[in-house]
């Protein structure tokens, strides 16, 4: 009778959890640090041109 | 590119704080599920990462139409961010897919509708940036991509549906209860948690649209001098 | 200065019906020009042809086709190998336009765009059909599998009109792209997936004699995508091909 008590306990599954938070975590800050380099970058480039129009004029 | 505007400072301080909170609840708040453990934590955000997908994919078919019909620069921008935004949160929810998947249920894929045809959205990005790439001519590219990110946001349902019916059909051999796709029962801590989530990823959403458009006009405007002073 | 009547015979305008009589008269001048073309040259359905063939050989050795599983994999087999088939002949029909200046001729031309869109779609319907319809005698007798089924050949119909649908529309834009024949695949087979699923699901069980109403929805599920995205190809058609 105390068997049918005896509740299962729930798996343990933390490192999946935590696999799948560092992907998420991961992508995401991935992703923004992409979009601020390409942003420096862009806005380097775009200096750089500004200069070499104002050389040409 | 123009320095950034008030609204944009103060929509990634409410982001972040919102982002935190939400991390805070599926941590902190959320009760342990049952039968899965904690992994099952990895479904608020994953879901929400899907939310996402599916909104980009909505809002670049519709900038799509805009571009179509008003031939305006703007929304071929908005339609690459958005594209590009969509690809990043899909691939995010179909790894965080997987991963529960294997934590719940003992195997790396399900083939079910949502994360099959999340997985053909994938592929679908993959080839309008193909596409993109192809083309030289911008307005062209701009039509094109418009285009195809209309029919492919078309085809979605209809593929959505195509593989839910086979599935019904159809049911796959293992993976029992990963068959019949994710089945827990959701406590009311847990369903505040999920709704929250969602509301943070589709702020995030907006948040990071809005600077992808203005990388995107940025590198027009470098691509436009960079062809006048480079002739 | 002709007499109006006159002017009017000449461009066969004829008040209410204007539209669509030229339209269909410009869709017959379409299909008749790639037919009679491909009457003297047969390059596109021989090269369909021989590759369909090819395929349906290689998956003899690729897959086990003995008896039993034969009925639940022929039409998968069926499917893929008019899907790749398709492609070949999507793209040769628009390199054909593009390389001989077809297509700007065909623009230039007062007829309306998507007139050309559906002589194409059509005319690639066409030879698909034709294709299939030597193919499917083939498999028959090479695989002891009967396929004369009038079901089967609905759901075959009903399916390469979607697929041609949506593959003239892409071959249109992929044709003029850098990457050109290789790039049709890629962005067709994403989109055609229902299709696949469809007349697959659909082809199997109609060979397996499976009651009509558990079939029902694949063929429903054909004919939304049919009509949704012919509708779609009107809309949008001209704006692929405009300068």
């Amino acid at each position: 009778m105390i068997n049918t008590l005896i509740l299962q306990a729930p798996a343990e599954t933390t490192r999946y959890m935590i696999a799948g938070y560092s992907v998420i975590f991961g992508v995401m800050f991935l992703y923004i640090v992409s979009l601020i380099v390409r942003s420096r970058k862009l806005k380097q480039e775009l200096e750089t041109l500004k200069e070499l129009e104002q050389e040409n004029k | 590119m123009e320095p950034k505007p008030r609204m944009l400072a103060i929509l990634d301080v409410v982001t972040t704080l919102l982002f935190l909170t939400a991390v805070g609840m599926v941590f902190f708040y959320a009760p342990l599920e049952a039968i899965m453990g904690q992994v099952q934590r990895v479904f608020y955000f994953h879901v929400a990462n899907a939310w996402v997908g599916m909104l980009g994919f909505m809002v670049a078919a519709i900038a799509g139409i805009a571009y179509l019909r008003k031939n305006d620069r703007k929304w071929d921008i908005v339609g690459l961010a958005a594209i590009e935004i969509s690809f990043v949160f899909f691939l995010t929810a179909i790894i965080s897919g997987s991963i529960w998947a294997r934590g719940s249920w003992g195997t790396w894929w399900t083939w079910d509708p949502r994360l099959t045809t999340a997985a053909i959205c994938e592929l679908v990005y993959a080839a309008y940036f193909m596409l993109r790439q192809g083309i030289e001519d911008p307005d062209r590219r701009a039509r094109f991509g418009a285009v195809y990110a209309i029919l492919s946001f078309i085809s979605v349902p209809l593929t959505f549906i195509s593989i839910r019916i086979f599935r019904t059909i159809h049911p796959v051999i293992f993976g029992g209860a990963a068959a019949s796709g994710s089945s827990f029962e959701m406590s009311p801590k847990m369903l505040q948690t999920f709704m929250f989530s969602l509301l943070t990823f589709s702020i995030i959403f907006i948040d990071l649209l809005w600077h992808r458009i203005r990388l995107g006009k940025l590198a027009d405007e470098t691509e436009a001098l960079r062809l006048k002073t480079l002739q | 200065m002709e007499s109006l009547p006159q002017a009017e015979d000449k461009l066969g305008t004829n008040g209410s019906t204007l539209g669509v009589g030229q339209f269909i008269r410009s869709v017959t001048a379409i299909i008749w020009k790639d037919l009679a073309a491909e009457l003297r040259s047969r390059e596109l359905l021989s090269a369909m042809l021989v590759f369909a063939l090819l395929v349906i050989l290689i998956f003899n050795f690729a897959l086990e086709l003995d008896a039993a599983t034969r009925s639940s994999v022929t039409a998968g087999v069926l499917w893929v190998t008019f899907a790749f088939a398709g492609t070949l002949g999507l793209n040769r029909s628009m390199a054909m336009e593009k390389d001989r200046g077809c297509l700007d001729g065909l623009l230039l031309a007062p007829v309306d765009r998507t007139a050309i869109y559906f002589g194409k779609a059509i005319g690639n319907l066409i030879f698909m059909l034709i294709v299939e319809a030597i193919v499917l005698p083939v498999y028959s007798v090479l695989y002891s599998v009967n396929l004369f089924n009038p079901g089967l050949l609905l759901v075959i119909l009903l399916g390469s009109i979607g697929y041609v649908a949506v593959g003239t529309l892409l071959s249109s834009m992929a044709i003029q792209t850098r990457t050109r024949d290789v790039l049709l695949p890629v962005l067709l087979f994403p989109l055609i997936i229902p299709v696949l699923i469809a007349a697959v699901k659909g082809s199997t069980g109609f060979l397996q004699g499976v009651d009509v109403a558990d079939i029902r929805p694949w063929i429903n599920l054909l004919l939304v995508y049919d009509v949704i995205f012919i509708a779609v190809a009107f809309m949008v058609f001209d704006y692929i091909v405009e300068e």
